[in-house]
Formats: C-alpha cells, sequence, structure tokens
C-alpha cells in the first residue's frame, strides 16, 4: 500500500510541476473547490500570495481566524505597521456577509531590515498575517454559506520595491458547529510568530530630541540584546542606536525623536523583542500609552509604577538629610540648630525655616523646569555651568566664612550668628535661612545629588516638584526634629563659652569650599579670572570690614564707604566670570576632546571608544578620573585594545553634550559610554568606576577573548 | 543680608537667562536656511541654491523606476504640480540622487528623454550621482519633497501628500500637503503643515 500511494504522490507531483505554469489559476480554483478553507494561490512579482482559515465549516455566533500568507521570494520582505524609513505596511480590505466585523491584523513580531543608513522594520521569508472574524449569530437563516473577500495589498522590495494586491475569497459552509481546518499547524506556526501579548504598564514621554518610553517589565528581563519596535510612523529615527537602562524598577527605552515626527500620538502598538546570541528570541506585545494623556485621564503617576515614585521620594528625602553634613552646609546649619535651643516657639521658626527652603527648591527646579520646556539644553547642575554664579557663591561663602572667624562684625542678619544665639529674631528670619540655607548648598546639591534628580527632570512637573520637595523637607527636616521633639533640642550640648570657639572653626570648611569654587571659575575662566576673583574677594573682605568698624563707631561716612567698596567688589567678580578658559585645558595626558563628530568619525572606522562626560563642578566625575579612569591600569587597557578616549566637558554649557547626554536619558553628568569594535551596541558604565571594571570592559569592548 | 541673599538668587536667575545656548544641528529644519547644494543639471549647467535668491524653490527627489514615483507621473500629478508652480514663478528642481549602477541612476540624456515622454516641466534635473545633495537635505524617499522661500529658509518638507500608497486611485482622496505648502509660500502665507511624512522608495545612495 505504501508503495502505491508513492507512486500516486509522484505522479501527482510530476503532473503539478508540468503544468503549474500554465494551469495557476485553474488549480487555484481546483484546491478552492476541494477544500473551502483555503483560497488558493495568487502568484505577483517576487511573491505568492493565499488566504487560509482555520475552520472548514463555521456556526452561527463563532470567531473564525483567516491567515493571509505572504511568501516573498528569497531576500525580498514585506513591511510591519511601522515599515520604518520607507516602504509601505501590508494592508487587508475585507468583505464580509452583513453583520460580521474583522478586527485589526495580529502582526508577527518584526526584524530590522536595513538598507543604506535607513531602516525598515518587516518581514522576510514566510509570513502569516491572522485576523480574526466574528459571524454573527443570526447567520444561516437564509444562507447555509459564509463568504469573505481580502483585497490584500502590500509592497515587496529587495533593494528595489514592488507594489503587489490581490483580491482572494473563501466560501464556507455554514454549521450547528464550527469545524476544524486542515491547516491548523499553519495557524499553530503563525501565532508563534506573535509577539506574546505582555500586560505591563508601557508609558511614554515624547521629549524634545527623543522619545522615552518606560516599561514595567519583570525585573528578570535584561537589558541587553533587547530592541523596541514603536509602531508608530514617522516616531523615532530608525536608524538611530536605541538605549535600553533599568531606571527605579522599569526597564527604559529612549531613542532619537524622527526627523519627520510631526504628531504626538495617544497610544500606539509596541513590540520588544529579546535576542540573545545562542538562543531562541522572545518577543512582547506592549501597549503604549501617551504618559500626559493617562495622567490626565487621572491614573495617577502611572509612568513611574508607585514603587518607583516612593523610592526616589525615599532616595531624595535621605539625599537632603545627609545634605546638612556637606562642607558647604554644615557650619551655618550647625550654628542655627544649636540656635533654636535657646528660647522658645521653636515650632513656628522650624516650620517658617522649612518652608523658607521648600520655595527656594521649588522656585529653582521651576525655573530648570521651565527653561528645558522652552527648549533650553539644560541639566541639573545647571547653575554651576554659568560662571557669574559661581562667583557669586565663592563670594557669598567666603563673607559668611569671615563673618564666623570674627574678622569682621556685622550687625543682626545672616553673619551675625553670635547674636542669633542670644536674641530671637523674627519668623522671617527663619523663613531666610531656609531659602539661604538652599542657595549656599546649592554648589552641594549637584554633584551629591545630580544623578537623582536627572531623574525627576524627565519625569512631568508634578513628579518633578515632588522630587525637588522630598530633598528639600530632608534637608529641613533635623530643625523639624529639633524643634517638635523637646527631648533632641534638650540633647544638645548647652551653649557656653565653647561656642565662639567652634564658630570660628566653622569657618575653614567654608573658606575650602570658597577655594573650591574658586578652582571650578579657574577652569571655567582660565588663571587671569581666578585672579581678578580673588582680587574681589579681597576688596569685599575690606567693604565688610569696614561696615563693621562703621557700625560700632555709628560713623555714617565710613558706611557708605564700605557700601561703595561693596560695589567696587563686584567688578573684578563680574569681569572674572566674562573670560574665558583656553579650551584645551581638560587633558589628562591620553584622553582627546569629546565632539559628535569626531565620535562619529571613530564609530564609522569601527574603533571602539570610551566616553567620559564630566565637569569639573562633579565630585563623583573627579573621583572616578582619579580612581579608575587616569590609573596606569586603565590607561594600559586603553593602549593594549585599543580604545580611543573622549572626554566630554560640561564645566560650562555645551548645547552639544547635552544633547549627547539626553540621547542616553542622563541629564546630568558623570556618564560613561563604551563603543565596542565594529558598531555594536554601546554599554553604559556605572556612575561609580574602579579600574578592574573598566579594564574588564575595555578588553569585552574591543572583542578581546 | 536677607535683602542680598535676595538679590544674589535673582541676579542668578537673570544670568542664567543671559546664558541660554543656541541650539545648532546638522539636519535641515524648517525654519532655518536650507541646505546649499551645488549640483548640475542635464545640460551641464552647474545650480545652488544662492543662483535662485528671491525665487520659491521647489525641490523634487526621483527615481523613475520606483513604483511610487510612477504613481504621480504615470497620472499626470507631478507634471501638473510641476506646471502650476514654474509658470506661478518658482523653481522646480527635480533631483536624481542614485549612485551610478543602482536603480534610478540615469545619463543626461536619458533624464532628458524621461522629461519629453512624460511630459514633465521642471525648470531644470539635477544629476547628484554623488548624493551631496540628497545627504545634505537628508532626502530619504521617492519621491520627498521640499519648499524653499525666497529669503532662502526652508518652508517645508515631507511628502507629496497624506496618502501612503502606490495606487494612483488613491491621490484624488489624499491631502495634497505639496502644493498647499507651495502655493502658501507663494502666496506668502505660513505653512500650515510643514512636516510629514515623506513615503515611497528608499533613495539609491
Amino acid at each position: 500500500m505504501p508503495h502505491q500511494r508513492r507512486i500516486i504522490a509522484h505522479a501527482l507531483t510530476t503532473c503539478l510541476a508540468l503544468c503549474a505554469a500554465l494551469l495557476s489559476v485553474a488549480l487555484s480554483a481546483a484546491a478552492s473547490a476541494s477544500d473551502p478553507a483555503r483560497s488558493g494561490s495568487v502568484s505577483q512579482p517576487h511573491i505568492q500570495a493565499e488566504l487560509f482559515s482555520d475552520v472548514s465549516a463555521v456556526a452561527p455566533g463563532d470567531t473564525l481566524t483567516v491567515a493571509l500568507r505572504l511568501q516573498p521570494d528569497e531576500g525580498w520582505h514585506t513591511y510591519w505597521l511601522n515599515p520604518g524609513d520607507s516602504g509601505l505596511e501590508t494592508r487587508i480590505n475585507w468583505t464580509l456577509p452583513e453583520g460580521a466585523s474583522a478586527d485589526g491584523i495580529q502582526w508577527p513580531t518584526p526584524e530590522s531590515i536595513a538598507v543604506e543608513h535607513l531602516v525598515n522594520y518587516g518581514f522576510k521569508g514566510d509570513t502569516l498575517l491572522l485576523t480574526d472574524i466574528t459571524v454573527p449569530a443570526d447567520l444561516g437563516a437564509d444562507t447555509d454559506t459564509f463568504a469573505l473577500t481580502a483585497d490584500a495589498s502590500w509592497l515587496v522590495c529587495e533593494a528595489e520595491c514592488i507594489p503587489g494586491s490581490a483580491s482572494l475569497s473563501l466560501t464556507l459552509p455554514v454549521a450547528d458547529i464550527s469545524e476544524l481546518s486542515p491547516h491548523t499547524a499553519l495557524f499553530r506556526q503563525g501565532r508563534d510568530s506573535q509577539p506574546q501579548a505582555a500586560d505591563w504598564p508601557t508609558r511614554f514621554v515624547i521629549h524634545d530630541t527623543y522619545l522615552e518610553v518606560r516599561i514595567q517589565a519583570p525585573d528578570d528581563l535584561p537589558t541587553t540584546d533587547l530592541h523596541f519596535f514603536a509602531g508608530a510612523a514617522e516616531l523615532v529615527e530608525h536608524a538611530e542606536p536605541q538605549s535600553v537602562t533599568r531606571e527605579a524598577g522599569a526597564l527604559v527605552i529612549r531613542q532619537p525623536l524622527n526627523l519627520y515626527f510631526n504628531q504626538t500620538p495617544g497610544r500606539f502598538a509596541a513590540v520588544l523583542r529579546h535576542d540573545p546570541p545562542g538562543a531562541s528570541a522572545s518577543a512582547w506585545l506592549l501597549d503604549a500609552r501617551n504618559n500626559a494623556l493617562v495622567a490626565e485621564a487621572g491614573e495617577v503617576a502611572g509612568a513611574p509604577a508607585p514603587t518607583g515614585l516612593w523610592l526616589a521620594l525615599l532616595l531624595a528625602l535621605g539625599g537632603g538629610v545627609l545634605l546638612n553634613l556637606m562642607p558647604c552646609v554644615f557650619p551655618v546649619l550647625s550654628l542655627k540648630a544649636l540656635s533654636l535651643t535657646q528660647g522658645s516657639a521653636h515650632r513656628g521658626h522650624a516650620l517658617a525655616y522649612t518652608a523658607g527652603i521648600l520655595l527656594c527648591f521649588i522656585a529653582i527646579a521651576g525655573l530648570l523646569l521651565a527653561l528645558r520646556a522652552g527648549g533650553a539644553a539644560l541639566g541639573w547642575g545647571f547653575q554651576l555651568q554659568s560662571p557669574p554664579v559661581v562667583g557669586a557663591l565663592a563670594s557669598l561663602m567666603f563673607a559668611l566664612g569671615l563673618g564666623l572667624t570674627g574678622m569682621v562684625q556685622l550687625g543682626a542678619g545672616w553673619m551675625g550668628v553670635g547674636q542669633r544665639l542670644t536674641h530671637s529674631s523674627g519668623l522671617f528670619g527663619s523663613f531666610f535661612t531656609g531659602v539661604l540655607a538652599v542657595i549656599v548648598a546649592s554648589p552641594c546639591t549637584a554633584p551629591f545629588m545630580g544623578t537623582a534628580l536627572g531623574y525627576a527632570v524627565t519625569q512631568p512637573a508634578p513628579v518633578a516638584l515632588s522630587v525637588f520637595a522630598a530633598l528639600g523637607l530632608g534637608l529641613a527636616l533635623p530643625f523639624l526634629l529639633i524643634g517638635f521633639i523637646p527631648a533632641l533640642a534638650r540633647a544638645l550640648p548647652r551653649p557656653g563659652a565653647w561656642m565662639e570657639t567652634f564658630k570660628q572653626a566653622m569657618a575653614f570648611p567654608l573658606f575650602l569650599t570658597s577655594v573650591w569654587l574658586l578652582w571650578v571659575l579657574g577652569r571655567q575662566t582660565g588663571a587671569d579670572g581666578m585672579a581678578l576673583a580673588l582680587a574681589g574677594l579681597v576688596v569685599l573682605a575690606l567693604a565688610l570690614w569696614l561696615w563693621g568698624v562703621a557700625q560700632q563707631q555709628g560713623s555714617r561716612n565710613k558706611r557708605i564707604a564700605a557700601a561703595a567698596l561693596l560695589l567696587l567688589a563686584v567688578w573684578p567678580l563680574w569681569s572674572a566670570t566674562q573670560s574665558v578658559a583656553p579650551t584645551a585645558g581638560n587633558g589628562t595626558g591620553h584622553a582627546r576632546a569629546w565632539s559628535a563628530e569626531t565620535l562619529a568619525a571613530l564609530r564609522a572606522e569601527g574603533e571602539p571608544v570610551l566616553v567620559n562626560m564630566t565637569a569639573d563642578w562633579c565630585i563623583t566625575c573627579l573621583a572616578n578620573e582619579r580612581v579608575a579612569l587616569d590609573t596606569h591600569t586603565v590607561r594600559e587597557a586603553l593602549t593594549t585594545h585599543g580604545v580611543t578616549y573622549l572626554k566630554g566637558d560640561w564645566t560650562r554649557q555645551d548645547p552639544a553634550i547635552t544633547d549627547y547626554l539626553a540621547g542616553y536619558g542622563r541629564n546630568g553628568v558623570p556618564l560613561y559610554v563604551l563603543y565596542p569594535r565594529d558598531g555594536g551596541a554601546p554599554r553604559i558604565l556605572p556612575q561609580v568606576l574602579t579600574p578592574a571594571l573598566v579594564s574588564d570592559a575595555l578588553a569585552e569592548a574591543a572583542g578581546a577573548p | 543680608m536677607t535683602r542680598i541673599s535676595r538679590i544674589l538668587s535673582g541676579t542668578a536667575t537673570l544670568l542664567l537667562a543671559a546664558t541660554l545656548p543656541l541650539t545648532a544641528l546638522a539636519a535641515p529644519k524648517v525654519g532655518e536656511p536650507a541646505p546649499a547644494f551645488s549640483v548640475a543639471d542635464t545640460a551641464g549647467t552647474t545650480h545652488s541654491l544662492d543662483d535662485f535668491a528671491g525665487q520659491t524653490v521647489i525641490l523634487e527627489w526621483t527615481n523613475h523606476e520606483c513604483p511610487f514615483v510612477v504613481k504621480h507621473y504615470g497620472s499626470d500629478n507631478m507634471q501638473t504640480l510641476q506646471r502650476r508652480y514654474t509658470e506661478a514663478g518658482a523653481v522646480w528642481l527635480t533631483v536624481i540622487s542614485s549612485a551610478p549602477g543602482k536603480q534610478g541612476h540615469v545619463s543626461a540624456e536619458d533624464a532628458d528623454r524621461l522629461t519629453r515622454e512624460r511630459q514633465a516641466a521642471p525648470s531644470a534635473v539635477l544629476l547628484d550621482e554623488s548624493g551631496d545633495m540628497g545627504r545634505a537635505y537628508d532626502a530619504r524617499t521617492t519621491p520627498h519633497m521640499y519648499v524653499i522661500d525666497g529669503e532662502g529658509i526652508l518652508r517645508y518638507m515631507g511628502g507629496i501628500d497624506s496618502n501612503p500608497s502606490a495606487d494612483p486611485a488613491d491621490i484624488p482622496d489624499a491631502t495634497p500637503y505639496l502644493a498647499h505648502a507651495a502655493s502658501a509660500v507663494l502666496d506668502g502665507e505660513d505653512v500650515s503643515r510643514a512636516v510629514t511624512r515623506p513615503y515611497g522608495c528608499t533613495i539609491k545612495y
């Protein structure tokens, strides 16, 4: 029997082979006649199309699935719902009996198809586009067949493109119970090629230059070998690399916006594809929703999951508490704390002080957000990119230090901390102590909290401002506690003669902070600028001294002279900030200056590149350079593996660097990006580096075994 | 001293506002000067953007073998637009950026023959074999359309219309983005949709 069957099969294939060219149309009809669940194949240039049903007979009220099978020639492809930089998605127009309805196409997982410098999203080889069709329940009263027609149109491309279309029909008998067709394997194949529907909340935000998508994906999904396919045309620049990171538990994808982006979608379908080398790929279908619209609809804080937001708030609060110990803040605040142990009405003062801090923090954060919304390329730490602000802060620290040493005698006011200990000043005084605390804290805040605040500024305004408010609350917390818990106030040492010594000692951390700020100013404006600023400080000291003398003597003339000198002090400081440092100053010997062009040129040659984005006012950056990047180990690894080391300096405003940071979802420095040899996906190194970590990463990027 | 702190923070704000950066991007941008070019046409005459100061310039990237181009030439849609706007005083430059040996690349003679056969009416056909002009404009598809005003400012970039298909029957239903933009620029009005999706075949650089 098997023998006979083989002969019959052989005869059949021979006949088919001979007749196929001439009789394809007739055969399609025959196939359709013998099997109601397939339409018969239609041949078009470089592609064949056919329609299949998963049932051979339909029952009223049931849902059937039909598959449009597209079989392009080897090397040719058709397109996904977002075709990418060119091309056209496949479309199906359905003609159905009255009352029946068709859902959208269930797209298979797409792949990236690079053409020259552009990228398309589509499908190579055998492709099955499945669609669910609902049969009306009242069918069958006057008919015994269910006829459907798919008018399919597509673009099939290799390098060249050919549009095609076909009208494919099925006529299925109506039965009491649906009957499975012989094509179940084909439908299984079709479903296997699709991404699995995932219910991970997915929110997107459109920034000036890039799209940011937050996916609450399971923690065990790695950030490597992932590709995100946005199912909206002209949204992302398809050929640009995506950055994939984990932030506050969410998977965050960032990709530059398309040059032709012109409409913000409310939501779009997206596919996340995980394709680890040597293992099978998985893909998930996501419903990406516009975060702004979600927030308006009242789904509070959708973007960062509540845990993400709470975590950020908690971290900011802790950071704020730690700020009290920073050298620029501690001297002023420790004395303020001691002053609170005296007298009554602590609560009112503590609250006024907190209000001052919160208001000032929110004002600075609001200014930053507003400037960013206005298109300015700024990041947190922006205060310190402006030499006038750095100069002003250096003078403020210096003046406060002079006040503490007692070198200059100042009346009631900020520096009259001594008087503060005995006289209780008004609530306004406490309020402005809060404001001043934020101002003196600002040189410490940027390097200390910069990265955490970078997260905040990429969030919608209410979330961002809450994070800043939490930071302010943290800064105010010790005072609130002293104000509200009498036991704490009692635990503080009693004021006494030792206070004067303590106060004077506290001047020195302030002088050190001032020196650091002057150094930053020197890097920004050069040695001449720094010398001018120092001259300005001498005049400032003279003015303050004269002011103190004038107060003691009640001399009006000396007071006027002091005020005039104070104004004079502004001049050298101001001129200092106008000079510009020679740009070559940032060399650590083995680094080359970063520019987008240099990086692009090196990448085009397939060279491995390490990019270090830094700023002189960023302590983490300087520490990383000292302990890791500038060590012998790392220098040697750079040379051995032939990795080019590019350093970008964000000490002053630089929109090109701000853009680059934004491309990696950052809003502050440091940022370390390692580009492997021959153009692989870039890798972001952690913010705390060790020599071993860097040299291992360099070896890997250079393709060493 | 409270006043000093207030003055300080106020000054800082003002100084920050004064030091805002000016961003410069390499990609063409509507509202900014259009990228310069200098390319020879089929008669060997070199055309530069500067030559057309005071005139509205329409750029059309083409590849005569691309089905999307065939859609607009086969239906006489492209030729109609060319005649309408050149008669209204605009300069219409058809640009071919296909590299030698790739689809759409033609000799000067063949380009002229195509113009004759299709009764096309561009002011000139530029042969951008090197692709320099195409890359300067970041031209991606055929067709891909641009409108530049008399001041040399790019006013429109994107598709010829709103219907990304290769079927000529779709043309009457489409919103004619290019025609809207060209008419607006010629009439000295604002372009309502200045950036749209360019659709078609990838340019064969």
